[in-house]
Parts: structure tokens; sequence; C-alpha cells
């Protein structure tokens, strides 16, 4: 009785259609997450190589020089120095 | 299912990993049973045919992953098509639907001592409108597709004492509110 629309959908070449576009999807998956492992494994290896360079893109921030102020005793306003 | 009949399903699946051609077999032959067994879930036409296209690409796609586990691979099918139709449900946030059909319940009572009449198959359907899910999943597995307790098992993903159980209980509580006692070969 539930089987009489059945034939309507019947329908193995398109079963056959769907499968292989659905390998084909597969296929271009498997090889695009292969490229990105590659990529990123290459890219890890480089950033290695320019540490162990010493090329490093990016060094921890040094603090600002500060100038050294020296303190002197034998300073006076009429000296020859303030002239 | 004979051995012979499994060794020629299991010929078929291995020329099938080859060639997918040759899985064209197991789809006529299984094909109206599949889309049935949706149908009764969706009550849906067009909703069973995409459904059944689904479970067969799939059952295709996966082909190579499927090993023999002591059930036939009419099994396997019944299983992902279970899988798909809960994927359906689930996806579109919608209650599972079981269509009954009159005939098969005729069958059903045909199967105990009593004597149907019309009032009695209404009734016995609308009682079965009102069971569990998993209760009619077991029901319609047992008595309308004629499973045995390990194919059910395996298509439930199940144990096959819970799907035992789950029989008893249907069938106790059939019995509890209609008399009714249906007659099943335990053992099969």
């Amino acid at each position: 009785m539930t089987a009489s629309g059945a034939d309507r959908f019947r329908n193995y070449n398109d079963v056959l259609i769907r499968h292989e576009r659905d390998m084909r999807v597969k296929k271009i998956m498997r090889a695009f997450i292969m490229f990105m492992v590659i990529l990123i494994l290459v890219g890890l290896i480089f950033f290695l190589w320019r540490i162990e360079q010493g090329d490093v893109p990016f060094q921890k921030k040094q603090p600002p020089e500060k100038a050294s102020v020296t303190h002197s005793s034998a300073y006076s306003p009429g000296s020859p120095s303030t002239l | 299912m004979t051995q012979a009949e499994l060794d020629k399903e299991r010929e078929i699946i291995e020329r099938s990993r080859k060639d997918p051609r040759a899985f064209g077999e197991l789809y006529e032959k299984y094909f109206d049973r599949i889309y049935n067994f949706i149908y009764r879930q969706t009550d849906d036409e067009e909703l069973a045919g995409d459904l059944c296209s689904q479970t067969f690409i799939n059952a295709l796609n996966h082909l190579s992953a499927y090993e023999y586990r002591g059930v036939p691979f009419s099994a396997w099918l019944y299983r992902i098509a279970r899988n798909e139709i809960n994927k359906h449900y689930r996806k579109n946030k919608r209650k599972n639907v079981f269509s009954i059909e009159e005939m098969k319940v005729k069958e059903l009572i045909e199967r105990s001592d009593e004597q149907w009449d019309e009032e009695l198959v209404q009734k016995l359907i609308n009682f079965m409108k009102d069971l569990p899910t998993d209760m009619l999943q077991v029901l319609e597995l047992r008595f309308f597709e004629d499973k045995d307790f390990k194919e059910i098992a395996f298509i439930l993903e199940i144990t096959e004492s819970g799907a035992k159980m789950r029989t008893y209980r249907a069938l106790d509580k059939l019995r509890k509110n209609f008399n009714i006692k249906v007659r099943y070969d335990e053992s099969k």
C-alpha cells in the first residue's frame, strides 16, 4: 500500500551521480586539509628557522633607557660654566 | 535468510566496493522495504523518497567501512534509514510520526487467538498512537518488518535483551488493554 508511490523515487542512476559527487567533494576536502596542514607545517618550520637565525620578528620590549644624572656639588651660579 | 543468500550479498558488497554500479542489485532488492519503513515514520511520500535516496547514498559512501556482524546487510540499511529519520526530526524540531496501517494491525491480531473486527482494529490503532516511540519502533520492526531480536538490537543500537524487554513491555500493554495475546516465536 505504502509502496505505491515508491516507484516515483526509485532511481539508481541519481543515487550513483550523488554518490560520485559526494566522493569528489570528499577528495577535494581531503586535499584541501592536506594542503592546509602542509602550509601550517612549512610556516612553523620557517618561523623556527628565523628564530634560530636570531632574526626574531618580535622581541621583548626593552624599558626606555634613562639618562644618567650626576650630582655635582661644585656648581655655583657665578661659575664660568654658566656664562 | 539462508546462508547462500547471505554469501551472495557479501559477494555483491565486495564487488560494489570496486564498482558502485554493482550495488544496484541490492538497491533494487531493498528499496521498497526501506521506503516503506521510512514512510511509516514520516507519513510523507516526498520526504520518504528523499530520505530513502539519502539512505542508499550514505550506504554507498560508507560501504568500505561495512563489516559483517552476524546480521543481514538489510539491517545495516535499516540502521542508516533510522539515523536519517532521527536526523530529519532533530533538524526540524518535530515530533516523530508513526503511520500505522490497518492491514498491518490486522496482521498483528491474526497472530493472536482473537477474532478481529473493525472496531477492535480502530481501538488498537488509537492505543498504539499513545505508545512511546521506542515501543512502537520495536513493535514495527518485530511484527511489521519481521525482524529477529538480533537484527532489532543492531538497528536500534541496543542490546538483544533490551530489544526483548521492549517487545515484552509493549505486548504486555496490549494484553492488559485488549486482552490480546500475540503469538510469536521467541527463539527467532
